[in-house]
């Protein structure tokens, strides 16, 4: 039982990073019916960003505030260069630019940070807690990492509740005619649900940083395990994103604990073929039955 | 009001149809019947639910309520790709042609359910594939013909004028030789002198064809026509001959509503 | 031409003619060529296997698929385990043969293919894309899971079934071939020779695989096969320590180390389909080249067949209009599965192939970087083309070797050396779906549309 325990707190943190991912997939795809596989690319690139800003000034903050910056940057020039111009000719085309800017993004950079994979220290201890006479699998970082994504999601509920930016981009991402006809300038409420995806996402990847390491391909299976949280969610769904996120990360960490780390992959990839077989349209999702 | 018309042996009918898509009541009790070797029109305003019950008809839309009767039999778990098979064929709104394909190539898609030849036979180009092949492809080029498009045999469907690609789309739908055919909006879109030509193909098919199609344009409609069945809010208003419903009050009023929307 | 198309069978004459002279005609590049350029050529052959069936998948049904690498694997592995294990043929009782490898390969795509391919057909684009991504990471996983049998994360070192008597392996290490091949040197004199082949750290599953990574992914397996009393030390330094110039002749010396399996499998390729006595004259990079273009124009013509066929435009209609497909009398889900179970059985054999070009198979060469090649390709040469399949194997090879070229006058660093061709796809891609969404064929074939149409 103590084992159970262990295994699901171990679970939370890298749920928590999961949950983050998820959202910044669920924020583009809310807002340009894309799939942003190249989300988790920004991230690994943004996180290199914030490594040499680390290395630069020693001060762990910076560097996020470093990394966020890039990834709103970056959220936007993918958006403005890549999926705007291609969004119209056709759907395999969006899907297989995304694609594109992945292989590039990592290529670039490799080029830039070399393929060696690298340590990135985190601002507090990673080591287990002591309490109670025994060690938890449990450290001061995985309390911050949880911190900042319960943070992060108050943050954006706040403000896709009580803002006009978030009130507009939910309205651009539910009807696009019925919003331009309020007023609502509609392709700047997509730009700004890349810009936040971008963010998020480069929060997670520094995030992940310490656990993983950072390399041009070490964040690859990060992607799939949000991609699955996404889908699982509904893909529709902040909540559903979240919820999944952190439920991904336990059955990862539960099965990791009981079997092997190899597995995880596979879990990944039986948990979303089974939720795509029984319900296509994820838990939170809607269903939208098309037009003959 | 349920109106039912007194018809003996309909080859095809929906029986007490109920339609709910998304908390909307579409369709409501509709039970409509289409004798065969006729050709029968079923109108009514924007929103009055015709082409759900085209949908309902091929499988596209499973009614929550009523059932759907074909030769007498019970039409069940009906997926659209059955129907030209069972001898009924639909053209759909619009044109519904397949963009990369040429006109030939689409018209011979529309015979997918006679060709026997399977995947391994294609893949070693058997002979008798080709065969096969040549066979589809002279009753393509025949059905081409009797609508006039055999010259456009080549040609992409974006390189064709609307009304073509009209024609190239019926074309599709006859080369099945279908028994039934369902027809939305067949004069959609198409000028005053295709539409002479639509009115006399469509009264050269009965009595062999049986022919249900629905429309807007009410003169093609009265021409056509056989019998009419009307359609307003979901639900069947009026039936009768082109005559009768022309008369019937009810139709007005439906009618006169809709021009004022 | 319209005549000639209606006699029944010119297909098959007209096919099997276009895939025959092909075939001629790069069989005799294959003999007239220094060995690192038949490697080339095998892998360019290996690629386009495999890009035919995404032609048929990706292009004309529509799916975008990310989990053809991971077929790959499954007919690499297919191979491998049977022509490792097995002496006789289960059921049948005949004489083991890598005919039956290839075979078995072929069959485990298929069964593979519809079980992906049936859960796929319910899915729409992204959906699709995201599941295929998971059997790109996951399947290569299952490898390390059951390391008794895949090998885990080292795979299994192969022999080529190279025909016997036709090559003697000390001619690799010690200069010309004495077999008539006397001409080609072992170690092109051309080519850039300070490229030392990438370890362990290319092979991260997700890079691109460039030649360099097969260079790395045989140099860096090799030590690491426990059961390596077949490999002498020698070799394993030569391997290790080589140039990228002398990699594709250090899988040879393995080869020829690997003696009671070798003889298991001496038998041979079905050798009926080759002209034995040209065999004689072949040293391993042409040999493997030559079961790659056969391989190739084989499938070819069957991609060949099944795109001008019936299926071919099926495949097109659904991805154009299901519901419109529907009305016509085609099943929708049915098309869209025969299209996934068809490139897997591509995938497959390509995999069964590229297992025989690394003598070698493994988790780290069927990545994700291995499906990300082949969308790379299908995209730059054309979704919907075979032609463009062809072309994009050609770049796929071609590219980096190119990079190389170039880094190597201009003293580019490593890292960018090694980066430079994924850079170089990632934004092709890009500017290729934005830009020119028909790749290179469909451009080409754009732009001449109207002087066609005049000859007509």
């Amino acid at each position: 039982m103590t084992t159970f325990i262990d295994y699901l707190l171990g679970g939370v943190s890298s749920g928590a990073i999961i949950a983050l991912m998820a959202l910044a997939i669920v924020l583009i795809w809310r807002s340009t019916r894309v799939v942003n596989f190249a989300q988790v690319g920004q991230a690994m690139f943004t996180t290199y960003v914030a490594l040499t800003v680390r290395d630069a000034t020693g001060n762990w903050i910076i560097a996020l505030l470093a990394a966020i910056a890039a990834g709103a940057v970056l959220g936007l020039v993918v958006h403005w260069l890549v999926i705007r111009p291609v969004k119209r000719v056709d759907t395999s085309g969006a899907i297989i630019a995304t694609f594109g800017v992945l292989i590039s993004l990592q290529a670039l950079a490799g080029m830039l940070w070399g393929g060696d994979t690298r340590g990135y220290a985190p601002p507090v201890s990673n080591d287990g807690i002591q309490l109670a006479g025994r060690i938890w699998p449990f450290s001061w970082y995985d309390v911050l990492v949880i911190g900042v994504t319960i943070a992060l999601v108050i943050g954006l509920t706040l403000l896709f509740t009580r803002t006009n930016i978030g009130l507009a981009m939910r309205a651009s991402a539910f009807n696009p005619e019925v919003a331009r006809l309020s007023g609502v300038r509609v392709s700047r409420s997509l730009a700004y649900g890349w810009i936040l995806a971008g963010m998020v996402g480069a929060i997670a990847g520094v995030l992940v940083a310490p656990t993983s390491q950072v390399s041009p391909n070490s964040f690859d299976i990060l992607l799939v395990f949000a991609f699955t949280a996404a889908v699982i969610g509904g893909l529709d769904s902040l909540v559903g994103a979240v919820t999944f996120g952190i439920g991904t990360g336990l059955v990862i960490s539960l099965v990791s604990g009981y079997s092997d780390s190899s597995n995880a992959p596979v879990v990944a990839l039986v948990l979303l073929a089974l939720n795509l077989l029984l319900k296509p349209d994820g838990v939170f999702g809607h269903h939208h039955s098309r037009a003959v | 009001m349920k109106y039912v018309l007194p018809l003996t042996h309909p080859l095809l009918q929906t029986v007490d149809v109920s339609v709910k898509l998304s908390g909307l009541q579409i369709l409501d009790n509709v039970s409509i019947g289409v004798p065969e070797g006729v050709v029968t029109g079923l109108i009514g305003p924007n929103g009055a639910g015709k082409t759900t019950v085209f949908n309902v008809m091929s499988g596209f839309v499973k009614p929550d309520a009523g059932v759907v009767r074909y030769e007498g039999r019970r039409l069940e778990h009906i997926h659209p790709h059955h129907l030209t098979r069972m001898g009924i064929s639909r053209t759909l709104q619009g044109v519904g042609l397949f963009p990369s394909l040429t006109a030939l190539d689409n018209v011979m898609m529309g015979a997918s359910s006679k060709a026997r030849a399977g995947i391994v036979a294609q893949a070693l180009a058997m002979p008798w594939v080709d065969r096969e092949r040549s066979r589809l492809r002279e009753q393509a080029i025949a059905v081409m013909t009797e609508l006039g498009v055999e010259g456009e045999a080549d040609r992409f469907p974006s390189e064709l004028p609307y009304p073509i690609q009209k024609r190239v789309a019926l074309a599709r739908a006859l080369v099945s030789d279908p028994k039934v055919l369902l027809m939305d909006e067949p004069a959609g879109g198409i000028g005053a002198a295709d539409m002479k030509d639509l009115e006399r193909l469509i009264r050269s098919w009965v009595p062999e064809r049986t022919v249900l199609l629905v429309e807007h344009h009410m003169e093609l409609v009265m021409e056509v026509c056989d019998l009419i069945w009307v359609l307003d809010a979901g639900k069947v208003i009026a039936a009768g001959t082109p005559e009768q419903v022309r008369n019937d009050p009810a139709v007005l009023a439906a009618y006169l509503g809709d021009e004022g929307a | 031409m319209h005549k000639l198309m209606m006699l029944p069978g010119s297909r098959l004459v007209q096919h099997a003619a276009i895939a025959l002279a092909i075939w001629v005609a790069l069989t005799r590049l294959n003999q007239s060529v220094d060995p690192l350029l038949s490697y080339y050529l095998a892998l360019v052959g290996m690629y386009a296997t495999a890009m035919f069936g995404m032609t048929i998948l990706v292009g004309l049904s529509g799916q975008v698929s990310l989990g053809n690498g991971a077929l790959m694997a499954v007919g690499g592995y297919a191979f491998a385990l049977t022509s490792l294990n097995w002496k006789t043929v289960p059921i049948l009782g005949l004489p083991w043969n890598a005919v039956w490898s290839v075979v078995f390969a072929g069959i485990f795509g298929i069964l593979v293919g519809l079980v992906i391919g049936g859960l796929a057909a319910r899915l729409k684009g992204p959906y699709l894309a995201g599941l295929t991504l998971g059997v790109a990471v996951g399947v290569p996983a299952i490898a390390n899971r059951f390391p008794g049998l895949f090998g885990g994360e080292n795979g299994l070192m192969l022999t080529v079934p190279y025909p016997q008597g036709g090559y003697d392996a000390s001619a690799v290490d010690t200069g010309p071939a004495d077999t008539g091949a006397d001409a080609i040197p072992t170690e092109a004199p051309d080519l850039p020779t300070e490229q030392a082949p990438i370890g362990g750290e290319s092979l991260a599953p997700s890079d691109l695989l460039t030649v360099d990574d097969l260079g790395g992914a045989v140099s860096s397996a090799a030590p690491s096969v426990a059961p390596s009393d077949l490999i002498t030390p020698d070799d394993l330094m030569g391997a290790t320590g080589a140039p990228i110039a002398s990699m594709p002749a250090e899988p040879s010396a393995l080869a020829s180390a690997g003696t009671d399996l070798g003889s298991t499998a001496s038998g041979g390729v079905d050798a009926g389909s080759v002209d034995v006595s040209a065999v004689g004259g072949l040293i391993l990079e042409q040999w493997q080249a030559t079961l790659s273009i056969t391989m190739a124009c084989i499938m070819g013509f069957v991609a060949l067949n099944l795109v001008r066929s019936r299926q071919g435009r099926t495949w097109q209609a659904v991805r154009d209009d299901s519901i419109a497909a529907a009305v016509s009398g085609i099943n929708p889900s049915r098309s869209k599965v025969s299209a996934f179970v068809v490139s897997s059985l591509f995938a497959a054999l390509a995999g069964a192939v590229f297992a025989q070009l690394l003598t070698y198979v493994g988790p780290g060469a069927y990545g994700l970087g291995l499906s990300l090649s082949l969308l790379v390709g299908i995209v730059l040469g054309g979704r919907a083309s075979l032609l463009g399949a062809i072309i994009g194997a050609v770049l796929l090879v071609w590219l980096p070797v190119v990079v190389d070229r170039l880094s190597a006058d201009r003293g580019w660093p490593e890292p960018v050396t090694n980066n430079a061709p994924n850079l170089l796809y990632g934004l092709l891609v890009v500017l290729v779906v934005l830009l020119a969404p028909g790749g290179i064929t469909g451009t080409i074939r754009q732009s001449l549309a109207p002087v066609l149409r005049r000859r007509d």
